[in-house]
């Protein structure tokens, strides 16, 4: 073998030898954890900018639910502005107006009722705290939330927000009847309990799965809901030797589907016709444009009609109306509330769902230790899912 | 005039850094703002400059109060948390420890504050010293935790409206000074806001 024969050859085996010698590029498994929250702020880290409240208020309810009110209030405070903040113009908001992007580029601040879950979900982390005049300053802030809705009789008429804004004033030795009055009214022919001053361990509830956006109109531009469910009534709350039944004070997919149009409604309906106009352009003037191009007599007259229903394709197609969808998809269908009285320690309780015809609904039976504490409120949430 | 151009352009760029406005949110990415100014994240709720400008109105009125000025020694003077009736969330202490520091920097050691909220470590330090473990109580004779002449506290009400045309807040904030002894109201200052605003339109 001549050696200019071999030096190609030498050279190719080399190579070869230091490919198979190189280390293959192997991707560790991701490390999942079992904590719903860890993953969560996984989420949130991944999430794009404009979803990262959305994830957070997700998060902060799992946090909430699992007794990790720390995390959830800092979840809560991050996605939240505080309770005067004006939100203001800014280039997502002014892009989600634009013709050509869809409403959901704008950062998440969800619908008034998601507004009024944050901050009726702050306000119980804040009396958990042993602060029971800001939880109150929240319950009153999530009520002024759902002030927007469009015809007056649905305008704040969460039941729990004025209850418990009542209550938390009864126990401060001030005057809650304005407030339970109001709470009444909108409770129609739900029985409120009268307020007990005394107690001392208040189990609020929530049972079922909330309202899902979906986008409706012609093009997506319009807001619509699919409604929640529950199959719960009723809750039954057992605890040393006192059983407290709670009926459904609030049901979300009536507060979200009450609110009525949007000021951002106008502004999809605009983007909507615009769209509309234009694929209809595009239909009329495409094909008998097409078919007028093919004679000679006709063309020039052809061509221009097809120009015109091209530029009107590319209008109607990207034009943007579809609605946010975005949803806060955590969120229970009803809320209800109890208060007990209990001498301090800790109080082994029983929780039970129970359907329309008053009977327990086996799989949801929740226990919860009370952990009762002189001198202050004990407050527990308990979801039945 | 050879330098002309140079001037010019000298003087636009003068001009356009003078216009960048340190408050707008396309400014620096921080900025260091007094306490009393209104901030570009302003909003319908209580701030920093409510506080600031409350708390040295009521300073002022306390000092001017008669019970004050016209005091034999120096009263002593109890803090007691603010009722916040409002729609805002906030530390409850914040206004009184702001009144208090304004009004120890300002009185010439008029008033006399004592450290209420800090009572239950105050007790156990006492406890130490009368019962021997630490040094100093000898120099203890009896009780000498001091009594309230004057109980100082606040109420904040407020009236909250929100609709399609925007939303407002009025927030009276009221402050007290009470003598415990027969709950005579000696002095009352009182201060009040209004806000109005709009969500952007995508919001409403």
């Amino acid at each position: 073998m001549k050696f200019a024969t071999a030096t190609p050859l030498l050279c190719l085996l080399f190579t070869l030898w230091m490919t198979a010698c190189q280390t293959p590029d192997i991707q560790p498994t991701p490390e999942y954890s079992d904590d719903l929250v860890i993953e969560g702020k996984r989420l949130i880290a991944q999430a794009p900018r404009q979803d990262k409240n959305l994830w957070r208020l997700r998060v902060g309810l799992i946090a909430l639910k699992q007794n990790q009110a720390n995390e959830a209030k800092a979840l809560f405070d991050a996605a939240m502005p505080a309770a005067g903040q004006i939100l203001q113009t800014d280039a997502s908001t002014r892009m989600a107006q634009s013709l050509f992007s869809p409403e959901n580029v704008k950062g998440f601040h969800g619908e008034p009722y998601e507004r009024a879950m944050g901050w009726f979900y702050r306000g119980l982390i804040y009396w958990m705290d042993g602060e029971p005049t800001n939880a109150r300053a929240c319950f009153r802030t999530a009520q002024l939330m759902d002030a927007l809705a469009e015809r007056q009789q649905y305008r704040a008429d969460w039941v729990i927000l004025d209850y418990l804004d009542g209550f938390i004033s009864a126990k401060l030795d001030k005057d809650g009847s304005a407030a339970l009055q109001r709470a009444r009214e909108h409770a129609g022919a739900i029985a409120l309990p009268d307020y007990n001053p005394a107690a001392n361990t208040l189990v609020v509830l929530q049972t079922g799965f909330g309202p899902v956006k979906k986008s409706g109109g012609d093009v997506g531009e319009a807001l619509v809901y699919d409604a929640g469910h529950s199959d719960v009534a009723q809750i039954r709350i057992t605890a040393a030797s006192q059983t407290v039944t709670a009926p459904v004070f609030d049901n979300l997919t009536l507060q979200a589907s009450t609110r009525g149009s949007r000021a951002m409604d106008l502004i999809l309906a605009r983007k909507a016709n615009v769209k509309k106009v234009g694929d209809t352009i595009g239909d009329i003037g495409t094909v008998p444009g097409v078919v007028l191009v093919d004679y000679e007599d006709t063309r020039d007259a052809g061509l221009a009609l097809l120009g015109v229903g091209l530029v009107g394709k590319f209008i109607g197609n990207s034009v943007e109306p579809r609605a946010d969808t975005r949803t806060w998809n955590n969120l229970p269908q009803h809320l209800s509330f109890a208060a007990l009285q209990l001498p301090a320690g800790e109080h082994p309780a029983t929780v039970d769902f129970l359907d329309t015809t008053g009977a327990a609904l086996p799989d949801r039976k929740k226990s919860v230790l009370l952990t009762v504490q002189a001198g202050r409120d004990t407050v527990v949430l308990v979801a039945d899912r | 005039m050879k330098n002309v151009p140079a001037i010019l352009i000298t003087a636009a760029l003068l001009g356009v850094a003078a216009c960048t406005n340190v408050n707008s949110p396309n400014g620096p990415s921080v900025t260091e703002l007094r306490p009393s100014e209104r901030g570009f994240v302003a909003g319908l709720g209580i701030e920093s400059q409510d506080l600031v400008t409350i708390s040295d109105k009521m300073a002022r009125g306390i000092l001017g109060a008669e019970p004050i000025a016209n005091a034999q020694g120096k009263p002593v003077v109890v803090l007691e948390p603010i009722d916040n009736d409002t729609r805002f969330p906030i530390d409850q202490d914040i206004f009184l420890t702001r009144i208090r520091v304004a009004l120890t920097g300002n009185a010439n050691g008029k008033i006399q504050f004592v450290a209420r909220e800090h009572i239950d470590k105050l007790e156990r330090e006492r406890d130490l010293k009368t019962s021997g473990q630490v040094t100093g109580g000898d120099k203890l004779e009896g009780n000498e935790f001091k009594g309230a002449d004057y109980i100082l506290t606040g109420t904040f009400k407020a009236i909250s409206s929100r609709g399609a045309a925007g939303a407002s807040d009025y927030v009276l904030y009221t402050f007290q000074l009470i003598n415990p002894n027969n709950t005579d109201i000696v002095w009352e200052g009182f201060h009040e806001i209004k806000k109005q605003g709009k969500d952007d339109v995508t919001y409403r």
